[in-house]
């Protein structure tokens, strides 16, 4: 399968003016984003997932390294033709009715009437925005309607490749959901979507793969079936002696204690064995075992952890 | 963008820019003429007004500041004028009205408290109108207000006629899109006035038949102008006045027998010898060519051509028995108590300057005057053989400061300035006049002027009440020559 | 095209800011107004009448230059909408270049409107029409073209409020060319340098002032219509240096 995305030893610094401090944002990043696979990009607040897209729309300039976009070089017009983007709170032109600023859209890229008109009347339904606000000013769009129109303009080009950054963040439970189910769609297409996310319960709904960055570095990469390996076992108990809980954290080192109840989670169902053992050995009462599923989330906070990050 | 697209698109600009500077090469000149004459000065601007300028709104600034101005006429604070017209007529130098209602303003609104205008300020005035006029040097407008100032203000008829000469060769402005208007035709008959004032008699009746002929080629063309044909109406008449005056005053009896004889005097369409009512038409030149005529007639030629006084058999030399006996009643009060045995209506000019005041010309305009120097000048109506009356000059001490220790007090008629009735006496230039004491003649312009002048060299003592002795009395040759030296400043 | 597009989506945008709108109607009152300054001179209320006119259109359109030149590109990073731009098929050059072009049709119709007022005003006032004085309005329009290049270029690096103290100040610098011009004869070789350097290098603004000679028909200039046509050139060709060095920093410019 060829690479929608291909990055290499991708750099991004930034100088602070105020105290001379260099931020590198992005940090010899090399990503693989496979040709229609719904991508999740994920990190903290600040990690550097606005700035890798922002490099590979051509916005902004790498320090160093590279990166190819439908097999050509970042800010190629081929390219770009077969591409959309909808920013982080995206903003569009108020004064423009939702109708106007597709259009005005549909003609950066150049697409002829009456295709145009077309296009625009398919993503306006395919985002499910009410036909009564076609024709009113966005300035008064909610901001679930904004997203849609964001959306839709990212579908208007019927692009190959979508860059959504935190495109369901700020939205109530139902537009959240529809927003989803419309990306899903889009995937169902056969388009690659990349998708830059902290929704991480969407994120393992819809995407294939992830990839998780954390103060500009690739932390870790991987199918989700393949991050989320590994089930635990949480198991909590009371009564817990002094010297029961440190007989137990020989076998479990990370076992917690509160008071006189304990809390373990045992990924090695071996092990769980062993701990129940020596809980009902030792005099305490078990409260409970049971089998936890390991969630993107946990992934997530592991990796990020891990990494010390603050 | 690729490097090689940059690095091309960098040159370009340079022979762009290489254009550029020979495009402003080329367009410089015109600048240059457009803004001929144009100041930039902003000293003095208050702020509202700097930035016009600055955004190249001259016009607009000088505009609205000459709205301003007329506040101040409104509410009398003519101080504040003056600034507002030397900023406006350096921001804007095509500012015709400016320049002239600044001159006026100059020449006429300061006053004593009689009334009598501040003559101090008349160099400036006219030096204002000059530098206008030279900024707009093909329209006639500055320059017939020269003229006008100089005949109806100063009594200069040489300058006035010299004034209205240059304003006759001009075009108009008044008219959009017609800059090249033909002059008014009262700026020909203003300089016809002149040229009576200055005993240059035929020539004003040259000017008035070339107005009138120009005239007549208008009603002409345009039959339903009637303006115009009033104004052609007047012109006949004053060239009739004027011949006929030149006939009452100066032409013996004869002429019209000679006339007669020589075939002159004819209906030009009928061929019709003329009756004399209607003898006009006679050309100025035609005036002089008589002495000529009458020797071709056999006559003998008498001393009756144009500029010549009257002879003396059809009328004796007027004896005019002027003298003045100046008195200082009281400080910087002047009673001037005089004879001068003319007809009622003639004026006696009274002056009273320092022994350093000359006519000098200004060289640059300025609004400062000489607050030191005093200069007085008030006109006597004669009544009953007699003129005078009181001076007061102590109330305004910023006008008559009398700092000086010299004065000169001059008692003048010039007969070129007094009206009609009087020259049908004395002639234009004072021919018929004769004076067994005072009579002075300026040959400085021809024909010459037969004044009458006393003048008295005095003392500020004298000015401030000590009496003043006939012995102060200087003649007036030598008053003529220190007049015509350059000003000296103490 | 997609630069036409950016245009009219400029124009549009400018036009529906209500500060245009309040500039044109105090504008227009006071053209209107002109002739009601009754007690000069007829001659003196024509010419009064014609600067006030003129100048009212250099200065409200002066405004709408600056405003619009150093606000489009800013107020499109700044409100992030050059995020939706910049990523579809459109090149860079042809963003600034539609930016340029809308802000510049926005000046057209505005100072079309105050023009139309403005002559309409005058032949009303005159019962003639005065085709000289839409010289001035076209002269002023290419004046306000090169301004509105120079404010392009100065917001392709610079701040709105640092771009509007530098496209002022330039204009000012620019419309002292009869000073410059006169300077550079000066005696002192540092001042002639100055001098040269302004007057050459700066945009010369003050060339297009041609008021003078609109309002006193008895200022005549030897060649007028070269002269209009040598300012219109001038206009274009420095505008077209001000765009091309507008679309190379622009181009490595980070959003
Ligand atoms: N223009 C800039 N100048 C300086 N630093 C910047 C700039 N843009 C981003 N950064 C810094 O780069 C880092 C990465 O920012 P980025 O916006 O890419 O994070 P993010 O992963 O998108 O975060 P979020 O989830 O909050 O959107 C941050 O530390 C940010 O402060
Ligand atoms: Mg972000």
């Amino acid at each position: 399968m060829a690479a929608a995305v291909s990055i290499q030893g991708l750099t991004k610094k930034y100088l602070d003016v105020w105290n001379k401090a260099e931020i590198t944002a992005v940090d010899n990043l090399n990503l693989e984003v496979n040709e229609g696979e719904i991508f999740g990009f994920l990190g903290r607040n600040g990690a550097g997932k606005t700035t890798t897209i922002k490099m590979l729309l051509g916005l902004i300039f790498p320090t160093s390294g590279s990166a190819t976009v439908l097999g050509k070089p970042v800010g190629d017009t081929d390219a770009k033709a077969q591409i959309s983007y909808l920013p982080e709170e995206a903003y569009f032109y108020e004064s423009m009715t939702g109708w106007d600023c597709m259009d005005f859209y549909g003609r950066l890229f150049r697409i002829p009437e009456p295709q145009r008109s077309k296009r625009i009347q398919k993503a306006l339904e395919d985002v499910f925005l009410d036909p009564k606000a076609w024709r009113r000013p966005l300035r008064g769009y909610s901001k679930g309607m904004r997203q849609r129109i964001g959306i839709a303009q990212a579908l208007i080009n019927d692009p190959k490749l979508l860059f959504l950054d935190e495109p369901t963040s700020g939205l109530d439970p139902i537009a959240h959901r529809e927003l989803r189910d419309i990306i899903v769609n889009v995937g169902k297409q056969g388009k690659t979507v990349f998708l830059s996310s902290h929704q991480l319960p969407d994120v393992e709904l819809v995407c294939s793969r992830v990839a998780i960055i954390h103060q500009g570095k690739l932390l870790a990469s991987g199918t989700i079936q393949d991050l989320t390996t590994g089930d635990t076992v949480e198991i909590s108990a009371d009564r817990v002696s002094e010297s029961l809980a440190g007989r137990i954290r020989g076998v479990v080192p990370a076992a917690e204690l509160v008071g006189q109840r304990l809390h373990i989670s045992a990924a090695d169902p071996s092990k769980v064995n062993d701990v129940v053992d020596l809980i009902r050995g030792g005099g305490a009462t078990l409260l409970s075992v049971k089998p936890h599923k390991r969630m993107l989330e946990d992934v997530f906070v592991d990796v990020v952890m891990n990494e010390g990050g603050a | 963008m690729k490097a090689s697209t940059r690095r091309n698109l960098g040159l370009a600009v340079i022979p762009l820019l290489i254009a550029t500077m020979f495009l402003q090469a080329a367009i410089d000149p015109s600048v240059r003429e457009i803004n001929k004459g144009q100041k930039t000065a902003f000293q003095g601007l208050s702020g509202e007004f700097v930035l016009g300028p600055l955004l190249g709104l001259q016009q607009a600034v000088a505009g609205l500041l000459w709205v301003r101005a007329d506040e101040f006429f409104h509410s009398g604070d003519y101080d504040a004028i003056l600034p507002i017209v030397r900023m406006v007529t350096w921001l804007d130098p095509h500012q015709l009205d400016v320049y002239i209602t600044g001159a006026w303003h100059l020449a006429y609104n300061f006053t004593d408290s009689s009334e009598r205008s501040d003559r101090r300020y008349i160099p400036a005035s006219q030096r204002l109108l000059e530098e206008g006029d030279a900024n707009n040097p093909e329209i006639y407008d500055i320059a017939f207000e020269l003229g006008w100032q100089n005949s109806d203000k100063i009594k200069d008829f040489a300058r006035a006629e010299y004034w209205y000469r240059k304003a006759s060769g001009r075009h108009g402005a008044d008219e959009r899109g017609q800059a090249k208007a033909p002059v008014p035709m009262f700026v020909w008959h203003q300089l016809a006035h002149s040229l009576a004032r200055l005993g240059r008699l035929e020539e004003s009746v040259d000017v008035w038949k070339k107005a009138l002929s120009m005239s007549e080629d208008f009603v002409k063309k345009n039959p339903t102008d009637f303006s115009r044909r009033n104004v052609r109406d007047s012109e006949v008449h004053n060239l009739e006045l004027t011949q006929k005056r030149i006939f009452s005053r100066y032409k013996h009896e004869l002429d019209w027998e000679v006339d007669a004889k020589v075939g002159k005097g004819v209906n030009r369409e009928t061929g019709e010898p003329l009756s004399r009512d209607t003898y006009v038409f006679v050309t100025g030149s035609e005036v002089s060519q008589k002495a000529a005529a009458y020797a071709k007639a056999g006559l003998s030629a008498p001393a009756m051509a144009v500029g010549l006084p009257r002879p003396p058999a059809i009328e004796p030399m007027w004896n005019t028995a002027f003298d003045v006996r100046p008195v200082f009643t009281a400080p910087k009060v002047l009673e001037v108590k005089g004879r001068f045995n003319v007809g009622d209506g003639a004026r006696v000019t009274v002056r009273l300057h320092d022994d350093t005041y000359r006519n000098a010309q200004l060289k640059e305009f300025s609004f400062d005057i000489n607050q030191d120097q005093t200069l007085m000048l008030d006109q006597h109506s004669v009544r009953a053989g007699t003129f005078g009356r009181k001076v007061d000059m102590s109330k305004d001490p910023k006008m008559y400061s009398f700092k000086g220790d010299t004065y000169y007090l001059v008692f003048e008629f010039n007969p070129r300035a007094t009206s009609p009735f009087i020259h049908d006496r004395f002639g234009w230039s004072g021919e018929g006049m004769t004076d067994p004491k005072y009579l002075w003649t300026d040959s400085s312009l021809q024909p010459d002027v037969r004044w009458v002048r006393k003048v008295y060299r005095i003392t500020r003592d004298q000015v401030f009440g000590a009496s003043i002795p006939e012995s102060a009395v200087v003649s007036n040759e030598e008053y003529a020559r220190m007049m015509a030296e350059p000003m000296t400043t103490k | 095209m997609v630069t036409l597009a950016i245009a009219k989506q400029t124009l549009e945008d400018m036009l529906r800011r209500k500060i245009l709108l309040v500039l044109l109607i105090i504008a227009v009152g006071m053209i209107a107004l002109g002739p009601s300054v009754g007690f000069l001179s007829p001659r003196e209320s024509s010419a009064v009448l014609r600067s006030l006119g003129l100048a009212v259109i250099l200065l409200a359109g002066l405004l709408i230059t600056i405003l619009s030149g150093i606000q489009v590109i800013p107020t499109e990073i700044e409100r992030r909408t050059i995020y939706t731009v910049l990523s579809k098929p459109v090149q860079r050059y042809e963003f600034v270049l539609g930016k340029f072009l809308g802000g510049i049709f926005t000046v057209f119709v505005m100072i079309a409107a105050m023009g139309v007022v403005f002559l309409s005003v005058l032949a009303w006032q005159e019962k003639r029409f005065d085709p000289e004085m839409l010289k001035g309005v076209v002269l002023t329009f290419f004046q306000m073209t090169l301004l509105g290049a120079l404010a392009i270029f100065f917001s392709t690096f610079a701040t709105p409020v640092v771009n509007f103290f530098l496209s002022f100040g330039l204009f000012i610098v620019g419309n002292l060319s009869s000073v410059t011009d006169s300077l550079i004869s000066n005696k002192n070789p540092a001042t002639r340098i100055m001098a040269n350097a302004v007057h050459y290098i700066i945009p010369n603004f003050g060339n297009f002032n041609l008021q003078n000679k609109l309002i006193h028909p008895s200022v005549e200039i030897s060649n007028a219509n070269v002269f209009i046509v040598q300012n219109i050139v001038y206009a274009v060709i420095y505008s077209a240096v001000l765009l091309l060095l507008a679309i190379l920093v622009f181009d490595k410019r980070e959003v």
